[in-house]
C-alpha cells in the first residue's frame, strides 16, 4: 500500500550542481520524492573518483561513495561554461523549484547564472548556495576539506581520548565525512523553511549556507559552557561535552567489545543504584553498591567515579551484548560500540524495514543500502533508483522533457556541451 | 506544541522557532527538563535555578513556556485544546509514552485531522527494541559512528560530545518541515517516527555499502586511521571521509596550549609542492619518496614529524593564513573560546547575537548558519522561564476565563501545589486576578 503513496517532496524539481559539499542534501530530498537532477560536467563529477569502489576496482561507475550520496537522482551532463550549455541550463532552471549549488562564491553570477537572472522568469525559484564560508567574509576564498572544517568548526577541539585510554593523543576528527553531513542538514532546514514560505506566498528566495557556521553550531554544549564559565571543553573518549574531568563511560567487555554508558554517574538515583546493584550482584560483581549508604542521594552524587570503577570491573567480566541488552532491559540507556558487521542484519532494523535492496540493472545485481532515519506514515521515503550513470538521463530530460531534437542533442554533444 | 526535553528534541523545536514558528514548550516543574538542572552552565554570580543555565538558554531560545500537569484531567484537556489549534506536535519521550497519556497520533488526529506529529525516540516507535533508550553518546556507539573515529589499535575514540543530540535535533526539524510542506501541498497531516540511533546509521552510508557490497568489515587493521586518510602500512582503501590524501593530519603549533593545533591536507601533488615551497624547500621534503601520493602515504610518519617541526614555529592562525595564501589547505583547530572570541569569519558573518535574558543578562545566542534573502537569521528571543507564558497562552490563545485559570492554579493544574511559585509566576497570577 505504502509503495503507491508519493513522497512528501514529490512535485519539487531540484537541479543539483554540487559534489561533496551538499550532494547528501540532494539525496535526502530525492529519497523523499523530489525530482533531483544531478548536473555533472561532461565526463562526470570528481566525487566519482572517491572510493571505496565496487570490488576495489576504481572507475567512475564503481564508487560506493558516489552510489550512496546520489540515490534516487537522475543525472545529466552539461558544460555550463559554454554558451550552449548555459542556454540548456536556463531552460532547465525555468522548470525547477530549487537550484542547489556549491560553486565558489560568485561563480554562477559570473556566468550570468546567478539567482537574480534565473529567478527573473521563475519568481518561485529557490536557490541554495552551500560554500565553505558563505558568500562573504575574510575566509570566503579559503580552500577546505572535511578535515579542515572539523578543525575550524570545533569538532576536533572536543574529540580525542581520555589520558587513561591514549596519553598524548591529538585532537581527532571523527570519521565519515560529517562536515558535509552537517552542512547538508542545515541546508535542508533552510530550504524547507523557504519552501514553507513559498507554499503561502509563491515567492522564492536565495539561501547562503556556510559549512563553517553549520559545523560551529554542532558541538553540543561547548559554546554554552564557554559563555557560562569561561572554560573550554576537554577532549575525552566518547561522551557528552564537558570542561570538567568527568569519569570515563566507555568500558571494555570480556569479548573484546566496548560499551558506552552515556555518563554513568549523572542520572543515578538511590533507587536506580539499587536496581543496578541487584543485577550486578547476580554475577557477584556488585562490590559495595548494595550498601545502605548508597541510598543517600548526596552519597550517590559524590560517587560518580566509584560507580564508573565498579561498572568497569563488571563489564570486564561480561560479554558485550549481554551487558548492553541487560542494561537496556533495566532501563539504562547504554549502547554497544558496533561495527558495520554488527549493524547489517540487526533484527530491530529488519523490523523497521531499514535494509533496502537496490537494483543495479547494468550490473545485473542488487545491493543492500541503508534505509531512512524516519518513517513517514503518509508519504514514504523510498530509494527510487540507484545513483545515475554519467549522462544517463540526457536523452530523457533534454530530449523528452525539454524538447531538444535528436539533431540538437547531437550538436551539443559535438560541442562537448553535454 | 513542543513536548521535548533534554537536547535533541528541544534543539529541533529551537530551529522551528528560529524560522519564525510560535513554539510552546510544555513543561512541568516536578519533572524538569534536565538542561534546566545543568549546574555546569550557570555563570558565576547568577542565582542557580531552572531559569539560569546557559545550555538550556541556547537550546530553547525563542520559545514560549507553558507549565501544565498532563496527568491532571484539566491539564490534559488544556493540552488537547491547544493541540486542536496547533500545526505541529513534537516529542522525544521513550516510545509510546505519549500514547499512554492519551496523546498518541490516533487520538490527536481526531482533534486536528491535519496535525503533523513528530516522534523522536531513540530506537523509534516500532521494532522489537523500540523501548530501548538512548542518549546521544550511546546512540553514536550503536550507529557505527563511534567506531569510525579514533586511532588504530586503540579503543574507539568516538565523539567527545553528543553529536546525535545536535544532529537528532536537526532531523527532528527536518522531518517537521518536510511533513509541513507535504501538508501544505496535500492538506494531509501525518505521524513521523524518527529514531536517533538510526539517524546515526544513515550517516555511515559509505562504510555500510563497503560492508554490504564488498564484504569489508570496519573492524580491521589500520582503521580508523585517526586524522589520516590511510594508516601507514594499511591497504590503500578509502576511509569514508573523502579523497585519499597525504599529508592529512593535525600538527602542533607555537604556544604549546591545549588547542594549539592546526590541520593540513594536501589533496594533490600540486598542493604538496606548494607546501614544500612554503616550508622553503627543506632537503628532507625533496626526497623522491615524497614525490607521489603513494610514497607520501607510505612515509607519513617521517613526513608528519618533519612538517610538525615547521608548524611549531608559528601560531595556528598565522600558519593557516600563510598556507591558504600559498594554495595549501590548512585551518586552525578552534576551541569554543576561539570561535566566540577570535574567529574573524564568524565575527564578520555575525554568528552570535546578544539578546537580553532575564537571569543571564545580555547573553550571546548562536544564530543560523544560513542567510535567507540576504538577511542574517538570529534567534527569535530568549528562552522561556518555566511556566512564564502560561496565563498568556491559556487566556489569550484559548480564551480560558479568569476564574477557571485561577482555579487551575489552586488545583495544581498550572503549577504544582507544593512547589514555591517564582515571583514572575505569582505576578502573572496576580495580574490575572485583577483582570
Amino acid at each position: 500500500m505504502t509503495s503507491q503513496m508519493a513522497g512528501p517532496l514529490s512535485g519539487l524539481r531540484v537541479l543539483e550542481l554540487t559534489g561533496e559539499h551538499a550532494q547528501f542534501c540532494g539525496k535526502l530530498m530525492a529519497d523523499l520524492g523530489a525530482d533531483v537532477i544531478k548536473i555533472e560536467p561532461p565526463g562526470g563529477q570528481g566525487t566519482r573518483e572517491v572510493g571505496p569502489f565496487l570490488d576495489d576496482e576504481a572507475g567512475p561507475e564503481r564508487s560506493l561513495y558516489f552510489w550512496h550520496y546520489n540515490t534516487s537522482k537522475r543525472g545529466i551532463t552539461l558544460d555550463i561554461t559554454k554558451p550552449e550549455g548555459q542556454e540548456v541550463f536556463r531552460k532547465l532552471a525555468a522548470t525547477a523549484g530549487l537550484v542547489l549549488e556549491s560553486f565558489p562564491a560568485g561563480y554562477l553570477p559570473s556566468l550570468g547564472l546567478g539567482y537574480d537572472s534565473l529567478s527573473a522568469d521563475n519568481p518561485g525559484l529557490i536557490m541554495c548556495s552551500v560554500t565553505p564560508f558563505g558568500q562573504d567574509g575574510p575566509w570566503r576564498d579559503y580552500q577546505t576539506s572535511d578535515l579542515l572544517h572539523l578543525a575550524a568548526g570545533g569538532q576536533m577541539a572536543s574529540s580525542g581520548y581520555d589520558v587513561e585510554d591514549v596519553p598524548d593523543a591529538p585532537p581527532i576528527a571523527p570519521g565519515g565525512g560529517n562536515a558535509w553531513h552537517i552542512a547538508s542538514h542545515y541546508s535542508y532546514i533552510a530550504i524547507m523553511g523557504a519552501l514553507y514560505h513559498r507554499d503561502f506566498t509563491g515567492e522564492g528566495q536565495y539561501i547562503d549556507v556556510s559549512v563553517h557556521e553549520a559545523c560551529s553550531l554542532t558541538t553540543e554544549g561547548a559554546i554554552a559552557i564557554y559563555l557560562s564559565t569561561g572554560e573550554v571543553v576537554r577532549r575525552h573518549t566518547g561522551r557528552h561535552a564537558s570542561a570538567d574531568m568527568s569519569p570515563g563511560i566507555q568500558h571494555a567487555t570480556n569479548d573484546g567489545g566496548y560499551i558506552n554508558t552515556t555518563r554513568s554517574g549523572s542520572n543515578l538515583t538511590p533507587a536506580r543504584v539499587k536496581i543496578l546493584a541487584t543485577w550486578m550482584d547476580e554475577y557477584g560483581l556488585a562490590q559495595d553498591l548494595l550498601e545502605e549508604k548508597y541510598q543517600d542521594p548526596a552519597v550517590v552524587e559524590e560517587s560518580g567515579q566509584h560507580f564508573a570503577d565498579v561498572l568497569k570491573n563488571f563489564f570486564a567480566n561480561m560479554p558485550l551484548v549481554e551487558a548492553y541488552e541487560g542494561g537496556q532491559e533495566l532501563n539504562f540507556p547504554w549502547g554497544a560500540v558496533r561495527t558495520m558487521g554488527e549493524i547489517v542484519g540487526d533484527p530491530h532494523l529488519e523490523d523497521r524495514e531499514f535494509f533496502v535492496s537496490v537494483e543495479h540493472p547494468e550490473l545485473g545485481r542488487e545491493f543492500t543500502y541503508p534505509g531512512p532515519a524516519a518513517i513517514y506514515n503518509a508519504s514514504p521515503w523510498r530509494i527510487s533508483r540507484r545513483a545515475p550513470l554519467i549522462g544517463e538521463h540526457n536523452d530523457e530530460i533534454l530530449g523528452g522533457e525539454l524538447g531538444f531534437s535528436k539533431s540538437d542533442l547531437e550538436a551539443l554533444k559535438k560541442l562537448d556541451a553535454i | 506544541m513542543d513536548f521535548t526535553w533534554v537536547r535533541a528534541g528541544p534543539w529541533a523545536a529551537r530551529w522551528l522557532a528560529t524560522l519564525g514558528a510560535e513554539v510552546i514548550k510544555v513543561e512541568w516543574p516536578e519533572n524538569m527538563d534536565m538542561l534546566r538542572q545543568n549546574r555546569f552552565t550557570v555563570p558565576p554570580g547568577v542565582t542557580p535555578g531552572p531559569n539560569s543555565t546557559g545550555q538550556f538558554a541556547d537550546t530553547n531560545a525563542g520559545k514560549l513556556g507553558l507549565s501544565v500537569n498532563v496527568r491532571h484531567p484539566k491539564g490534559l484537556e488544556a493540552i488537547k485544546s491547544l493541540i486542536s489549534v496547533s500545526d505541529v506536535v513534537i516529542e522525544n519521550f521513550s516510545s509510546r509514552i505519549m500514547s499512554r497519556w492519551g496523546l498518541g497520533y490516533d487520538e490527536l488526529r481526531k482533534l486536528r485531522p491535519d496535525i503533523v506529529y513528530v516522534s523522536m525516540a531513540g530506537f523509534g516507535q516500532t521494532g522489537r527494541q523500540h523501548y530501548f533508550g538512548t542518549m546521544g553518546p550511546a546512540a553514536q556507539a550503536l550507529s557505527g559512528l563511534t567506531h569510525q573515529s579514533g586511532l588504530p589499535g586503540e579503543p574507539p575514540a568516538g565523539w567527545g560530545w553528543s553529536y546525535l543530540d545536535d544532529t537528532g535535533g536537526m532531523y527532528g526539524a527536518m522531518c517537521t518541515l518536510t511533513a509541513l510542506h507535504h501538508r501544505n501541498q496535500t492538506g494531509q497531516g501525518q505521524h513521523v517516527d524518527l529514531s536517533q540511533m538510526i539517524t546515526g546509521i544513515t550517516l555511515t552510508g559509505t562504510a555500510f555499502l563497503d560492508k554490504t557490497v564488498n564484504g569489508r568489515e570496519s573492524r580491521r587493521e589500520g582503521y580508523p586511521p585517526g586524522n589520516r586518510t590511510v594508516w601507514p602500512g594499511a591497504p590503500v582503501v578509502n576511509n569514508y571521509r573523502g579523497p585519499i590524501a597525504a599529508p592529512h593530519n593535525a600538527f602542533r603549533t607555537l604556544g604549546g596550549g591545549y588547542n594549539d593545533w592546526c590541520v593540513i591536507a594536501c589533496l594533490s601533488d600540486e598542493e604538496w609542492t606548494s607546501l614544500v615551497g612554503l616550508m622553503n624547500g627543506p632537503a628532507w621534503a625533496k626526497d623522491n619518496k615524497f614525490a607521489t601520493l603513494n610514497g607520501r602515504l607510505q612515509h607519513q610518519d617521517e613526513m608528519d614529524q618533519e612538517i610538525e617541526k615547521w608548524t611549531l614555529t608559528m601560531g595556528k592562525y598565522d600558519l593557516a593564513d600563510k598556507c591558504q595564501a600559498a594554495g595549501v589547505r590548512a585551518m586552525p583547530v578552534q576551541s569554543s573560546q576561539d570561535r566566540v572570541e577570535h574567529d574573524p569569519q564568524l565575527r564578520h558573518r555575525g554568528m552570535f547575537t546578544k539578546v537580553k535574558h532575564p537571569m543571564l543578562g545580555d547573553w550571546k545566542f548562536q544564530g543560523a548558519p544560513f542567510r535567507l534573502d540576504g538577511s542574517k537569521v538570529a534567534v527569535k528571543g530568549p528562552p522561556p522561564m518555566i511556566g512564564e507564558h502560561t496565563t498568556k497562552i491559556m487566556g489569550e490563545l484559548l480564551g480560558v476565563s479568569r476564574d477557571d485559570l485561577l482555579q487551575g492554579y489552586e488545583e495544581g493544574v498550572f503549577w504544582p501545589e507544593t512547589t514555591p511559585r517564582f515571583d514572575y509566576v505569582q505576578q502573572a497570577i496576580d495580574e490575572e486576578a485583577k483582570r
